[in-house]
């Protein structure tokens, strides 16, 4: 137990420092603490001159988007970075458990997340301000967890990719965007096609984004709680997904022998 | 004649790096689909109660993915040349290196327009948005001065990254405000009084300016001046980084890890 224990914490926390390429001060703050800023405040003026949502609306929805940042594109690196610095062949071969040894890799994004989250929620209260009750702040916490962990599992799904393919860092750049689009982060749900609001109700943050609505205009916590069991719901099922997946591109490269070939 | 010679410079480093570029199909993909995504995001939020939005929303989008090429494309220049080995050679053939960084960041600038035409058909095969123009060759000649303004600023970006290992970072972040303060889809009067001067300085805002104006009939001719002008500013800037990143890199040897 303490064994597998070390495995996940440790093993998550060497991987953390070996292979997100964002670790240094320069990059953290770029990347991670302004970039969320800068966009959040882009959407607040660009709410503010079409005049369809309050500030709150677009404070909130790019509140969780600042996650993505830090879990979806970090997920991603936990896994194809090994493949792109050369250690995938030495890692596969280790006979240690392969959900131990990728989900305590997801740990710290997850904390990531979390701290990036914090970081654009208290800019945004200084800067364009925030409406959030007291009542509120228990659910608020509980669903930007559950986005972070939603938000890493996607991430793991599109690193387990890169496995066998490249340029994943790209793909995890194109789902980023399509999240912004279909989430209900930004655009309400209700003004998109049902067929875009149908792939938004299995996609990470859209139920974190409504938990989080219902939290801010002060909604029962058994309503926000509905939302995150919803949340925790995708991040079940983008876990299971990318757990199977990295089980079948293993056993794909082992069979082909082309773990470093494509 | 060597004007002439270093125009076909130009002209070959622009083709080269314009094919090179075209040929990476996901990055493309990302490049136009970011715009496009935010053009979408516009258009709902506008709804059908503002259609004459619509095209310049359209254009604005477009506006951003040029800059978003250029942001990353020109950002990365010499980190990505320095990565395939290519930058000592590129540093010492005859031609001048500024000449090669300038044909670069125009390249990845019209690679951006890939991003243009992406968001204005999609706006018009999917929200009827009619490509009602009023004058298709101000809105090309004022787009060709914002393209032209935008290479001028990524020639800026290029070689003062280089002094800097983790320049993507500050790429990064660049995103954003350029977009914001440029006015491409926020126009810049939404934005408050403090931040009005900030964009008076960026070639982008009077680019922007010239081409959103070409599509409401306001005046064309001085944005694009005041982009060209400004965007000389940032290309003679660049030079001067330029002159001593090379310098620091002659004289210390160190050229490969400056």
């Amino acid at each position: 137990m303490l064994r597998t224990l070390r495995l996940a914490g440790v093993g998550g926390i060497l991987a953390y420092r070996a292979l997100f390429n964002w670790t240094s001060p320069s990059l953290f703050v770029g990347s991670l603490l302004a970039a969320p800023v800068f966009q959040l405040l882009f959407f607040v003026y660009l709410g503010r001159e079409i005049g369809v949502a309050d500030d709150n609306f677009y404070v909130l929805g790019n509140v969780l988007l600042a996650a993505t940042g830090a879990c979806v594109t970090g997920g991603t690196m936990a896994i194809a970075n090994e493949r792109r610095y050369g250690t995938l062949g030495p890692l596969l071969l280790s006979p240690r458990s392969r959900v131990v040894m990728w989900g305590g890799r997801a740990l710290p994004y997850i904390g990531n997340a979390l701290l990036v989250m914090t970081f654009t929620l208290l800019c945004a209260a200084a800067t364009v301000g925030l409406r959030m009750p007291m009542s509120g702040m228990p659910g608020l916490l509980l669903a930007l967890t559950a986005a972070s962990l939603s938000g890493t599992a996607f991430g793991m799904v599109i690193g387990s990719v890169g496995l066998r393919a490249k340029n994943t860092m790209v793909m995890a750049n194109i789902a980023y965007t399509m999240l912004i689009l279909l989430t209900g982060t930004i655009v309400s749900r209700d003004t998109l096609p049902a067929w875009m609001s149908a792939i938004g109700s299995v996609l990470p943050l859209t139920h974190a984004t409504q938990a989080v609505r219902a939290c801010s205009s002060g909604a029962d916590l058994a309503v926000v709680l509905g939302h995150v069991g919803e949340e925790l719901a995708v991040c079940l099922l983008y876990t299971l997904m990318a757990a199977a997946l990295l089980k079948y591109f293993e056993w794909m490269s082992r069979k082909g022998a082309s773990l470093d070939a494509i | 004649m060597r004007w002439r010679w270093l125009v076909r410079v130009v002209h070959r480093g622009v083709r080269a790096q314009f094919l090179t570029m075209s040929r990476a199909r996901l990055l493309i993909v990302f490049n136009v689909l970011t715009p496009v995504v935010y053009a979408t995001i516009a258009m709902y939020l506008y709804g059908a109660d503002q259609p004459g939005k619509l095209l310049q929303v359209s254009v604005g989008a477009g506006l951003m993915g040029v800059w978003t090429s250029v942001l990353f494309g020109s950002g990365g220049a010499v980190q990505n040349k320095r990565w395939a080995g290519l930058l000592e050679p590129l540093i010492s053939t005859p031609a001048p290196f500024w000449v090669i960084l300038f044909s670069i960041s125009l390249a990845t600038s019209i690679v951006g327009m890939y991003a243009m035409i992406a968001t204005v058909f999609w706006g018009a095969v999917f929200f009827g948005m009619p490509l009602a123009f009023p004058s298709p060759v101000l809105f090309l000649t004022a787009t060709g001065v914002c393209v032209l303004s935008m290479g001028m600023m990524g020639m800026l970006l290029a070689s003062t990254f280089v002094f800097m290992r983790n320049a993507n970072a500050l790429a990064n972040t660049l995103d954003h405000p350029i977009w914001l303060l440029s006015g491409m889809l926020v126009p810049i009067a939404t934005l408050p009084g403090w931040m009005q001067p900030l964009t008076w300085v960026l070639p982008t805002t009077w680019g922007a300016a010239a081409v959103h104006n070409s599509l409401d009939g306001g005046p064309v001719l001085w944005p694009m001046l005041g982009a060209i002008v400004l965007g000389a500013v940032y290309l003679t800037l660049a030079l001067l980084a330029l002159r001593r990143v090379e310098q620091l890199a002659r004289r210390q040897a160190t050229l490969a890890l400056a």
